[in-house]
Formats: C-alpha cells, sequence, structure tokens
C-alpha cells in the first residue's frame, strides 16, 4: 500500500533508526479548506499580525464550509494527504446564512466513516475560525501539524502511482 | 480550457520577496502547462503594476491571468479591471494569496516559496477552467422601509425622503418619537426633548415620500438587496386618525386602567388613550390588551362618548407587502432593567428609579407636571444620590460595556435636581467622567462647580430601605472614606441594552448580533452602518450606545448609503451562481431544501437555479451526491485540479 | 399470519382490471433455495407468487430499472406497477418517493408484514446445515426455520439463520402501502438492532483499520453491490469514470474532462475510495436491504458500512431513513443541536 513517497525514502536512506529522528524529517502535507468570509479572512488576520505557523497547510478557498463535499476531503487524502483541515464560520454566523450547518452535519459522518474503516480520526480536522480569529487559525495549523508529525505519513487511503 | 494564461508575480516590496523567492516562483510557473507568460514585479497594484497586465495580455494574447500578491479581498477588483481593460474577461482573473497565507506567516525562504509554488499553481490550474461570465443586471426598487420611529429612524427617513427616495417608517408604537419623546431636556444645551423633535416628527408625518405606518412590525423579508420583499403586519386601528379631532371626550368614560409604559410605568392610563400630547399621528389609540372587550354588549363606552364616529371595533389587522430596495433598521435601545440589580433592591423600591422615570418626573407633561416627587408619597425628595455605571462595566454580574451616554445624563439629571430643589442635596457616585463630546466636559464642570452637584469616586455596594429612607451604602475612594447617605430617592444610570425589538427583527432578517445582542454591523471601522446582508442597514441606539448628536449623525449617513445604493437604475449581482447539469440532475430536490437562500426550485422533474437569487455560496454543490449542480468558476473539477496542485501533482 | 391467497388474489385483480401494467413479486427459482424475483403481466400467472423466508431481494430495484427502460420508450404504458413489499423493501420504496424518483400514483403498494419472522440468509443456513445444499426452506411457526435438503430436512432455530437485518429490524411491516398483508407486530422477538456494525466499531483502531484493509484488498470491483442497490440509481456514478453520460448536448469539453476521482486499478486504495464514497452517497438513505452485502462474490461485509452511518444518523440526529415520504434528506437538513463537540 506504500507509494513511493519521498519522505519515506529518505527515512530509509538515514542510518539511523530512531523514531524521533524520522518523525522530524517527516513533514505532514495538509490540505485546508478555508470559508472566504471567516476562515480565510481569519487567516488573512494571522498574516497581517505577522503570526507564525508551520507552512504545511496549502489553503484552499472555498465559498461556504457548505461547499465542502465529503468527496473533497476523501480526495485530498487519496492524493496523498496526511492531514485535511476544513474551516468555516461559527455557527449562526455563516455569510451564506446555513451553509456551514450543513458542513458540519455532513462532515460529522465523513469523520465518524472514517475513523471507522481505521483512519486515524486526528489525520481529519474542522474548525470554526471567525475572521477575528487570527491566532486561533495559527493554533489551529500549529496544532495540527504537530499532532501530525506524531501520526507519520497517511498510507491508507493515498492512491498508489 | 483556456490555453495562455499570464502569470504576474508580486514582490510587494519586501512583504513578499523578503520571504518568497518570486522570480524563481515566477520562472517555475512559466514551464507549467497552459502558462505562456510569467514575471515578477514589485508592485503589482501600482499604476504600472496594473499597465503591466494590459500590455501582457494584449501583446502575448493572454486569455486567462493569475496573479500571486496579497489577499483577493484588498486588490481582487483592481487585477480584475486591469485584466479587463487588456482584454480577458475579469472573471478570468483569479488571485493567488502569497502574501497573508505564505510570505508573511512562514520564516524558511525554501519552504515559503515551494509553498508559493502550489498555492499559485493551484490558482493557475482553476482558472485555466474559468467561464468568461456578465455581471447580472437587476432593476431596484427606489423604496426604502426604515424600521423604528425614534430619532434614528426620523432623521434617516427625512433625509431619504429630500432625496426623492420614497420611505416606509414601520414603527411598532401608536406614536413615532421613541424615547427621545419621553426625556425632559437634553444635554449640553439643555433644549426640551420635545421642543426640538416635534417638528422632525410633524415633517415626517406631513412628507409626501413618507408613508407612516404605526402600530406595525416587521414580520418577515424575502428577496435580496435591491428587491425586497417586506411583510409589514399592522394591527387594527380601532381608531381612525384622519377622524380623531383630539377631543379627549374619550378617556374619561374608559372603565380600564393599565400601567402607562410613555410615563415608564410612574403612571396609569386608560386602554383609550394619547401617548403624548404631541403623538405622531396626532390621533388617539384604542390598546386591545388593556380594553375590556371590543364589543358593545360587554363595554362600548368610548365609541358611545366619540361624537365624530372616530372609533370602530370591527377594524382588522392587515398584512401589507412592501417591495423595497433597501432596509434600515433603527430599532433603538431600552434600559436594562432595574428588577436585575439586587444590590439596589431588585425594583422593589418604588423611589429607586432609572433614568427615564427620572426625566418623566422633569418632564412638564409628566406623571407631577414636572415636579421632583417622591413616586412613593409624593413628597420633595432632599437628598438625591444619582449611581453611575448601574448595570454597566460589570462583567461578573451583569453588561460589559460602557453605555456611553450615562455620565452626560446623570450629570443633566443631577443638574435639572438642583434647578428643581435648590435647597437639595444631589449626589453622584462615578468611577469615571466620560465627557467627550462638544460643550460635554464643561457640561459637567458645571454640575460641580455651579449647581453643587457632589461628586464622589466610588461604587455603592449596597441600597436598601430602612425607617422610610433609602440608605445608601457606598465609599469615596479619593477620601479613602466609606460614605453613608439617607437618600429620599435613588437614580440608577442603567444600561443601554438593545430593545428587545432589536433581537426580534434581527432574526427576521437574518442580520447578525455581536456578543452584547446590538446589531453587528459590516466592518467596526471602515463599515460602521452596514449589516453584512446586502441592502440592510443599521443606525442608531440599536447598533451599539450611542447619545442623540451621534445618532443623528449615524442616521443620516445610513441615509447616505442607501442613496448611493439606490442611485443607480439597475444592480449588478455577481454571476458566480449555480449552474445545473441537466444530465446528471434526477430531481431528487436534496439542493433545493438545502439552499439557504430558496434560489432552487423544480421545473418539470430537474433543479432550476434562479440566478438573481443565487449568492453562490455552494452549499447545493456540497449536498448534490451526483455532481449535478456547479457554482461557476468554482466547479467540483476545478477544486479536484486544485487540491492536485496543493498535494504537488 | 400472512395468507398467499390473498395477495394472489389482490395481484390477479389488479391485472385483470387493467388497472397496473404488471405486478413485481416473487416466485420459485429451479436456481437454489432462494426465490427470484417475477415480473407477472399475465393474471393467471399470479398464481406462481409466493412469499416466504426466501424472499430475499428488494423489488424495489425493479422499480428504478423500469424507470430507465421506460425512459428509452417513445410511447411508455403509464400504469401504475404493482410491487409486493416487505418493510425494509417499502422504506426504499419511501425514500424513492422522498426523491422523487418515482411518484405516488406509479406505484402500487402490497405491503406485507413479517410479523416475527423475516428472510433467510444462505450462508448463515449453509453453515448451519454444515455444507448440505438446501433446496426449501420455511419458517415453521415455532420459532425455526424448516430447511429441506436432498435426503433429509431439519429444523434450525430461526435466530441462527435469519439475515442480520432481519434480527436487528424494529419495523417489520411498511408503513406506507395500498394494500396490506398480515399484522402489525409492535415489537420484535430479537431487538438486536445495530449489533452488527457495534461489535465492529467497538473494536481498537488498529483491529478496525486490519479488519476493512483485509476486506478491500479482496475488492475486485465488479460494482455488483452498486448494481443491485436501488439508490445507486445515478445515471453517471461520480465514483466510476467510465460510466459516462454522454448526450447530444454533451461538449468535447465536458468529454475530455471528467473527474477522476478515483483510479480504476483494483487496488486497496481505490477500493477504499469507492466504498467509502458509496457510503457517505448512501448515507441517509439507505434503508438496509442488505443486498449489497449478498451479492458481493468476495464477502465484503458492505452492510456495516451503511449501518454505521445509520446509527449515526438516528443517534446523533434522530434520523432515520424511509419511514417518511415527505422529510427532507439527511444531509440537506440540520438541527441547532447537531453535534459540535468535535470542531474545534
Amino acid at each position: 500500500m506504500q507509494g513511493r513517497n519521498s519522505t519515506v525514502a529518505e527515512a530509509a536512506v538515514e542510518p539511523r533508526s530512531d523514531k524521533t529522528v524520522e518523525a522530524q524529517a517527516f513533514e505532514p502535507k495538509v490540505v485546508a479548506f478555508l470559508c472566504k468570509w471567516c476562515s480565510s479572512a481569519g487567516s488573512d488576520l494571522a498574516g497581517v499580525s505577522r503570526l507564525q505557523y508551520p507552512p504545511n497547510a496549502i489553503p484552499i478557498q472555498v465559498m461556504c464550509s457548505g461547499s465542502v463535499s465529503p468527496l473533497y476531503i476523501l480526495s485530498a487524502f487519496n492524493k496523498g494527504a496526511d492531514g485535511v483541515l476544513v474551516s468555516g464560520c461559527h455557527p449562526g454566523d455563516c455569510h451564506y446564512l446555513k451553509g456551514n450547518f450543513y458542513a458540519r452535519r455532513r462532515i460529522y459522518l465523513v469523520q465518524k466513516l472514517l475513523k471507522f474503516v481505521g483512519l486515524e480520526p486526528d489525520r481529519f480536522r474542522m474548525s470554526w475560525v471567525s475572521a477575528a480569529e487570527g491566532v486561533k487559525f495559527a493554533e489551529v495549523v500549529g496544532d495540527f501539524v504537530k499532532d501530525l508529525k506524531a501520526l507519520g505519513p497517511q498510507r491508507k487511503l493515498k492512491a498508489e502511482h | 480550457m483556456t490555453s495562455r494564461s499570464g502569470v504576474f508575480v508580486c514582490h510587494c516590496g519586501h512583504n513578499i520577496a523578503a520571504t518568497v523567492d518570486v522570480k524563481r516562483l515566477a520562472d517555475e510557473m512559466g514551464k507549467d502547462d497552459g502558462v505562456v507568460f510569467s514575471k515578477d514585479y514589485v508592485y503589482m497594484c501600482s499604476d504600472p503594476g496594473q499597465k503591466a497586465i494590459i500590455e501582457a495580455v494584449k501583446e502575448h494574447k493572454l486569455d486567462s491571468v493569475v496573479v500571486s500578491c496579497c489577499t483577493p479581498s484588498l486588490h481582487e477588483n483592481t487585477f480584475r479591471e486591469a485584466s479587463q481593460a487588456g482584454g480577458v474577461n475579469q472573471f478570468q482573473c483569479e488571485i493567488a494569496n502569497i502574501r497573508e497565507q505564505c510570505a508573511w506567516v512562514h520564516k524558511d525562504r525554501d519552504e515559503a516559496t515551494a509553498k508559493a509554488l502550489k498555492i499559485t499553481r493551484s490558482a493557475v490550474r482553476r482558472v485555466r477552467k474559468n467561464e468568461p461570465l456578465t455581471p447580472i443586471g437587476v432593476p431596484v426598487t427606489r423604496r426604502a422601509v426604515v424600521i423604528g420611529g425614534g430619532i434614528a429612524g426620523i432623521q434617516t427617513s427625512l433625509d431619504l425622503a429630500n432625496a426623492g427616495i420614497e420611505v416606509v417608517l414601520v414603527e411598532k408604537q401608536a406614536t413615532i418619537g421613541g424615547h427621545m419623546l419621553q426625556l425632559s431636556e437634553t444635554f449640553p444645551t439643555l433644549d426640551c426633548a420635545q421642543c426640538i423633535l416635534s417638528p422632525k416628527m410633524v415633517e415626517v408625518s406631513k412628507h409626501p415620500k413618507i408613508t407612516l405606518m404605526v402600530q406595525s412590525e416587521v414580520k418577515s423579508i424575502s428577496g435580496f438587496v435591491g428587491n425586497f420583499k417586506v411583510k409589514v403586519h399592522r394591527k387594527a386601528q380601532y381608531v381612525d386618525p384622519e377622524l380623531c379631532k383630539l377631543c379627549d371626550d374619550c378617556t374619561p368614560v374608559c372603565p380600564t386602567v393599565t400601567s402607562n409604559e410613555y410615563d415608564a410605568g410612574l403612571t396609569g392610563r386608560r386602554a383609550i388613550h394619547i401617548p403624548f400630547a404631541q403623538a405622531i399621528p396626532a390621533s388617539f389609540y384604542l390598546d386591545e390588551s388593556a380594553c375590556l372587550g371590543l364589543n358593545p354588549v360587554v363595554c362600548g363606552k368610548c365609541m358611545d362618548a366619540c361624537t365624530y364616529g372616530a372609533i370602530d371595533y370591527d377594524r382588522k389587522a392587515e398584512d401589507i407587502e412592501i417591495e423595497a430596495g433597501a432596509v434600515v433598521v433603527a430599532t433603538g435601545f431600552d434600559l436594562y432593567d432595574v428588577g436585575n440589580m439586587a444590590e439596589y433592591g431588585r425594583g422593589r423600591y418604588p423611589d429607586v428609579l432609572d433614568g427615564i422615570q427620572f426625566e418623566r418626573l422633569c418632564s412638564a407633561s409628566g406623571p407631577t407636571g414636572g415636579h421632583v416627587l417622591r413616586p412613593s408619597d409624593h413628597k420633595e425628595p432632599k437628598n438625591v444620590v444619582f449611581i453611575q455605571c448601574s448595570g454597566s462595566r460589570d462583567p461578573e454580574q451583569h453588561c460589559t460595556y460602557c453605555s456611553k451616554i450615562c455620565c452626560m445624563y446623570t450629570a443633566k439629571h443631577a443638574s435639572l435636581y438642583k434647578h428643581h430643589v435648590p435647597d437639595g442635596n444631589a449626589y453622584v457616585f462615578y468611577i469615571d467622567i466620560r465627557s467627550g463630546g462638544k460643550g460635554y466636559e464643561e457640561f459637567v464642570q458645571r454640575a460641580m462647580e455651579r449647581d453643587g452637584v457632589v461628586y464622589l469616586r466610588g461604587r455603592v455596594s449596597k441600597v436598601y430601605q430602612s425607617k422610610g429612607k433609602l440608605r445608601v451604602q457606598g465609599v469615596d475612594t479619593l477620601s479613602g472614606k466609606n460614605v453613608e447617605i439617607d437618600a429620599d430617592m435613588v437614580v440608577l444610570a442603567q444600561a443601554m441594552v438593545p430593545s428587545k425589538g432589536t433581537a426580534d427583527i434581527a432574526k427576521t432578517l437574518k442580520i447578525g448580533r455581536d456578543k452584547d445582542g446590538f446589531l453587528a454591523e459590516a466592518h467596526p471601522k471602515l463599515r460602521p452602518v452596514e449589516s453584512v446582508t446586502g441592502g440592510i442597514f443599521l443606525t442608531g441606539a440599536a447598533q451599539a450606545p450611542k447619545d442623540i448628536p451621534e445618532t443623528v449623525c449615524q442616521a443620516s449617513a445610513a441615509a447616505s448609503k442607501v442613496i448611493q445604493l439606490l442611485s443607480k437604475p439597475s444592480l449588478e449581482h455577481s454571476p458566480v451562481v449555480a449552474k445545473v447539469r441537466e444530465s446528471h440532475c434526477t430531481g431528487c430536490e436534496m439542493c433545493v431544501d438545502a439552499c439557504p437562500y430558496e434560489a432552487i426550485a423544480l421545473v418539470n422533474g430537474k433543479a432550476v437555479v434562479n440566478e438573481v437569487l443565487c449568492e453562490g455560496c455552494g452549499t447545493c454543490s456540497g449536498t448534490c451526491v451526483r455532481a449535478a449542480i456547479d457554482v461557476k468558476n468554482v466547479t467540483q473539477l476545478q477544486i479536484f485540479d486544485m487540491i492536485s496542485a496543493c498535494m504537488g501533482a | 399470519m400472512v395468507v398467499m391467497e390473498d395477495i394472489r388474489a389482490r395481484a390477479k385483480e389488479l391485472l385483470e382490471s387493467g388497472k397496473v401494467r404488471a405486478v413485481l413479486g416473487y416466485r420459485r427459482s429451479s436456481a437454489g433455495v432462494l426465490a427470484e424475483p417475477a415480473f407477472v403481466t399475465a393474471p393467471e400467472d399470479t398464481a406462481a407468487l409466493v412469499l416466504d423466508a426466501t424472499c430475499v431481494e428488494n423489488l424495489a430495484l425493479y422499480l428504478v430499472n423500469e424507470k430507465k427502460r421506460q425512459r428509452a420508450e417513445k410511447t411508455p404504458d403509464t400504469r401504475p406497477l404493482a410491487i409486493v413489499a416487505k418493510g425494509c423493501d417499502s422504506r426504499t420504496i419511501n425514500v424513492l418517493l422522498q426523491e422523487n424518483y418515482i411518484k405516488r400514483d406509479e406505484v402500487v403498494i402490497l405491503g406485507v408484514s413479517c410479523e416475527n419472522g423475516g428472510v433467510i440468509d444462505t450462508k448463515k443456513l449453509n453453515r448451519a446445515l454444515r455444507g448440505k445444499p438446501a433446496t426449501a426452506a420455511s419458517f415453521d411457526g415455532n420459532g425455526s426455520v424448516k430447511a429441506v435438503f436432498t435426503g433429509g430436512e431439519t429444523a434450525v432455530p430461526a435466530a441462527e439463520v435469519l439475515a442480520d437485518r432481519c434480527l436487528e429490524c424494529t419495523q417489520a411491516y411498511p408503513s406506507v402501502s395500498d394494500f396490506f398483508f398480515g399484522e402489525k407486530e409492535s415489537g420484535r422477538t430479537y431487538n438486536r438492532r445495530f449489533t452488527a456494525v457495534s461489535a465492529v466499531a467497538d473494536k481498537g483502531m488498529e483491529e478496525r483499520s486490519d479488519f476493512w484493509a483485509g476486506h478491500f484488498d479482496r475488492c475486485i470491483r465488479c460494482y455488483a453491490c452498486r448494481a443491485v442497490c436501488p439508490m445507486c440509481y445515478c445515471d453517471e456514478c461520480v465514483v466510476d469514470s467510465t460510466n459516462c453520460v454522454v448526450k447530444a448536448t454533451t461538449t468535447a469539453d465536458e468529454k475530455a474532462n471528467r473527474i477522476r476521482w478515483i483510479e480504476r486499478s483494483v487496488c486497496p486504495s481505490e477500493n477504499a475510495m469507492y466504498h467509502l464514497v458509496r457510503a457517505m452517497h448512501l448515507a441517509g438513505r439507505c434503508t438496509d436491504c442488505g443486498e449489497c452485502e449478498r451479492v458481493c462474490p468476495v464477502n465484503i461485509p458492505l452492510r456495516l458500512l451503511n449501518t454505521m452511518l445509520e446509527r449515526e444518523a438516528l443517534e446523533m440526529f434522530e434520523y432515520q431513513p424511509g419511514l417518511d415520504p415527505e422529510q427532507p434528506s439527511l444531509i440537506s437538513s440540520f438541527r441547532d443541536g447537531d453535534p459540535n463537540d468535535f470542531i474545534r
């Protein structure tokens, strides 16, 4: 089930089999779906505030967390993501009134399904980040990357090439 | 799919270039599929930067543009206009945010550049599948609905009407004027409140462009900016304002008495009454909830007494639909209930009053004819204590915020008391004195120096009844001593809270409120009178505590925003809307149910999107299990490509 | 007691009167113990209709297939189809009605109650008979299934051979029907809802991961599960890039740019993706007819994926698919009280 993942190859070349070293060499790849009005704006605020967080998460700006189909999340894992983050407006504050309520329900189900088939639940995270929460955004990403480093590369859904 | 994309990488001076290797980024992107032009520039948003886009589009015959720069919320429009000027449809220009979401938040040059590359590549893959789009023109209704007839709503209505826009002013009570009509004098000039307000109220009633609806509430709203449909429920008008001659033959014969809300509960009134002598509409009003029964068999005395036939018990409530292009919410404030103040008697002591009650005592048209008398025994109080910040600035028990006006009106109340009872003693317990407006500081100083009001810096821990007096236990921190005063009357400067009507209307209009329940503005500094929802504006104390000059100012500001909105014959609606793939749609209606704007309907078994109602949120696309509906230029295929790009493929 | 003659008589009457164009029911098969679907158009053929513990198929599938077939016809027979529907089958019909795939007046539902019975699981029966092939199976009225095999017969306790979904069933009769046969039993004897999925869900993470990896490894992507599922009626399956709808209006761009969400290759990651996406697309729509698991040629316990989501829908969202044709779908509705704790 293992693809030709460069980080795994690096670990194989390293003479030390120390798990900590392997973990340090491993840089998780994260896809972050951020809603334009709240979470992406919160991420911008983190930038304006010059907060620093790890560069592992590549943002994809969507209009609303409600537009994130479970298929995107599964596809991100399939393409090799070690972690997937979906972030939207706080309940009641959705710019489009209700989109985040649907996201909440759908994503709850996807998370349960992934956990059921044995994908570590910590690999998939959802957060509510408002446009005023730059600090929170940086923390969410920082915590996520730290937790993912401990989990190692995701292999279960990653497509083999 | 486009085949000639141009990539423009901005240095943003040092902002991006210090962390991201912009030259390498431009070079790498130049090698990508479908990219025929890729260069870096120092400042893309500058004039030369924008010209560079226009020239590159023309020279290299570009069909799509990606600008890697700061966040799209800053310059998306700028670069879209530049692209359009060069000949590329504005919707085939996308922004890759490599500043706020990359250069500014990472330090390692290699890592930041690698991430910037993925972000830019993602934008290119997406823009290559963008369709050219044209904004949808939507006709605009040149009418505004103003909700709330206090000074804010009145000012907005007059400004709009004088600009030639039709206004419907909807007021819940039987008269406009709001709380300002209950005041006796206003700081810092001590103008009589009714004297300055009445002319405006009369102007509203006479203005040909203003339709006044009292005893009315907005029940629902549908539509979108420029094209709202507002449903208003108007209570039954048992007294016809056209026929009522204000003779007052009816109130003496009315057998019921109820609490008079216009006197803040200090007096009673009949079921049939006029709220104030200056009420607009100038008419009596029959309060159904206090009336014995609108049935001549049960009572009918007022109808008998009315020689002008102005009373008719058979009138019915009405539901009226109004078409409007904009809505302004001016639903005002209430005072924090004295019943919440456990330390000050929980509202059980008749001589512990809030600010509005004190205003009524001072007012010539009030329950005591303008004499400051104790509600309990109608005796003149010789010692009055005024407590500022009652319920405000108290995160543990009450409201966290400062209510802004209390320092000023307490100084006013204390001064007025001393004018009415020169030999009385006025004490003010305060934490700070906030008197920032024009003439405000001088006003407070006059209260202290000329009127002899005693200011004690400290809080009051308890007020309780003892031997017929109200014992006030406070402290004077400047002398360090405890202070006990046996007062005849205590006036609490209660916190300003959003009115109950504000909470209701926010739910109806689906506009947000902040943590304290005040209406949420779109941006706290730059957009103070707009809600996040297009076409719905906010003004007055419903948005935050403020005094009359600020309210009038904000009311005019809201009017100016409405005028801007309605000044064009049509509005442009974003064309980034949902589109159905009929071949895949099975008519299951999941998207119809999910759409927050009810913009999708089933027609002949297939989903059809109303492009004017659709806001492009994509909830439908996230719901559909068949990929039968997508938002233009944010399609599932594009997201798929973006995910690949993010993974480095 | 369900009286078979009543069902046959009703079916015959519907055909004779011309009210329906066909009756979908079950008849004995010459190829094994299970009954097979019967598409009866001649009134006299209704005599062959049976209803017993071997009627496992979900006939609602044929409502879908008939609909598709009719779309190609120039002048389709618009009379309704009559269908013999057990409780689980009728829930499928309700979801099809909810999703407007069929209209209420296009189907005449002959609802039958399983009472305290159900249908057998042939794998369980084989185990109980220790490999002897059964030729007939029926309830004996005493809580056992009488299994007839070449050379004899035996009675096996029903709880040992009933399909998992029957053991877990909470309503063994249709909630919506035009004609009703049998008694509505208020309580089921077995009462084991969600036991199968709980057994797997309660395993540790590693064990669960190995469990599913082992199963997905064996998948041969035959798509039998999708073919037999009445809910998989999409003309173009989102996950299968070969199953493509091309119409006169399909542009060259569209043809060239089909999303390949997963590869066709038979490998564990792509197999897992297929099953996970299918499970998500069935969330709130699957009514647990169990057919997907039954037809899988390599014995993947597919039912578990769907019932897991069904359990979440019930426990977390109080949502049950198939009881009310008017309710909104699971994923196009929400409640203020939906779980929020998992969100940072």
